[in-house]
């Protein structure tokens, strides 16, 4: 075994991964030694090599990548928010039954000296299992909440998606971006999108390859507040195999059959 | 922002990013959003550079922050600064892309990867603020000989090894490795004497 001097030429090469296979492996066979001079002498080199990143040329991401980022990290944080919930509504739903059977043992035994008193008992109990059906069409609901975001994160984040660029034809305009999952559907998105006017929506439209073949109307949504635009479509009208371009009208609320506008924005399918 | 100041060297002092990512335990979106502004700059450069195609290094940054936001628990603050850390894990994705790895053999990574301790901040280390920091480390090396430059880029940038580079440089494989050796020591020298 080494000593330590004879490895202290390698420990900046190591960091920075250049040694080769042979000499990497006897220096980390001395680093299994539990060797603390070195071990911290490799992690001041690692400190030193991660400076070596502020060569690279100063680049700008784009605000779509951004605007993805936050939409899977906003979509699975209410996912776990969610989850939280529908645990405890779950929690909830187990305590109902005793709730019931209480509330109705007490109604008998009440409605034998009052009718009243059954009646308001009666109205308990009613309002009980109201109140399950509640929480649970609650539950259901966060349930298919859940399973939605779930979804969009994976059509977004599957590297097996594909990614379409719906250009706008005014340049100010930004762009939209659709990510198509073959199994899981599409999922258009868009930042600082210029709201429609009132009582008009975006509609997404699929233009089949095939000649002569009309434009198959899908979802309608209108950006929110902030410009932000998400549209999850879970069953495109078409597939991508047959599908030439998407685009994206103005619409009246409620969507069209058929265009009635010029497309805003187009992306052709790849 | 271009690039976030680095963990202070007292170690008692909680940096600003060890708090936002102690934040993101907690799923928290704002948190998230305030290290992506205050990182995304550098990382997506250090990427692009690597793989020098826009839509490819803008998937791996992707994948780098969203691995931050949901294995936030990975970085551990008391063994070394963020940044470098951040840097670290986005140079090896950048790589494993670079090599071609094939996807399940990435992923199959992603789930057992441990990140190294990126580092204990040397003593010298200081707050910079970002374009300082970029300066600073481009100033030093700029005075290297552009072939010893070249090597040190060859290593960091496109993962070479010794005999790699070598190879591509057609130089000797000792002077490669003295040039590399000398050129990461005189970087650390300079950020000694300016701190």
């Amino acid at each position: 075994m080494k000593n330590c001097e004879q490895f202290k030429e390698s420990v900046e090469a190591y960091a920075l991964g250049a040694l080769d296979a042979e000499e990497r492996a006897a220096f980390e066979a001395h680093l299994a030694t539990d060797c603390a001079d070195c071990t911290k002498d490799v992690e001041e080199a690692r400190w030193l090599v991660s400076q070596l990143a502020y060569l690279a040329p100063e680049a700008e991401p784009s605000d779509m990548l951004k605007g993805r980022l936050m939409q899977v990290v906003r979509a699975e944080a209410q996912s776990s928010k969610q989850a939280a919930q529908a645990k405890q509504i779950v929690a909830a739903k187990r305590t109902v039954p005793v709730w019931l059977w209480a509330g109705a043992a007490a109604m008998l035994l009440f409605s034998v000296y009052s009718a009243w008193d059954a009646q308001q008992k009666s109205n308990q109990v009613r309002e009980a299992s109201q109140q399950a059906a509640q929480l649970l069409e609650e539950q259901q609901e966060l349930e298919n909440q859940l399973a939605l975001a779930k979804r969009e994160t994976t059509i977004l984040t599957d590297p097996t998606s594909v990614k379409i660029t719906l250009a706008s034809q005014d340049k100010q305009t930004p762009q939209l971006e659709a990510h198509w999952h073959t199994e899981l559907g599409i999922v258009v998105s868009g930042w600082q999108i210029p709201a429609p006017g009132s009582n008009r929506v975006l509609q997404l439209w699929l233009i089949p390859k095939a000649a002569g073949g009309k434009p198959m109307p899908s979802l309608t949504l209108r950006p929110d507040a902030d410009g932000r635009f998400v549209l999850l479509v879970p069953n495109p009208p078409e597939l991508m195999a047959e599908t030439k371009a998407l685009a994206i009208t103005e619409e009246p609320v409620g969507g069209s059959l058929q265009p009635t506008t010029a497309p805003r924005w187009v992306g052709g399918v790849s | 922002m271009f690039l976030a100041a680095l963990t202070p060297t007292d170690s008692r002092e909680v940096s600003p990013d060890a708090t936002l990512v102690n934040r993101l335990l907690h799923k928290d979106v704002a948190a998230f959003e305030q290290l992506y502004n205050r990182h995304s700059r550098i990382v997506y450069s250090l990427v692009l550079r690597i793989l020098q195609q826009a839509g490819t290094a803008e998937e791996v940054v992707q994948d780098v922050f969203l691995q931050l936001w949901r294995n936030a628990a990975r970085y551990d603050a008391a063994r070394g600064p963020f940044v470098p850390w951040l840097l670290t894990l986005a140079r090896n994705r950048a790589l494993d892309h670079l090599r071609l790895k094939s996807e399940r053999q990435r992923r199959k990574e992603d789930q057992t990867e441990e990140l190294p301790p990126v580092t204990v901040a040397p003593e010298y280390e200081k707050q910079l603020d970002e374009k300082r920091r970029a300066e600073r480390v481009r100033a030093l090396l700029g005075v290297l000989s552009p072939q010893q430059r070249r090597a040190i880029e060859l290593a960091y940038f496109q993962g070479l090894s010794h005999t790699e580079i070598a190879e591509t440089l057609k130089e000797p494989l000792g002077t490669v490795k003295s040039w590399i050796r000398n050129g990461l020591l005189r970087l650390k020298e300079g950020l000694q004497a300016t701190s």
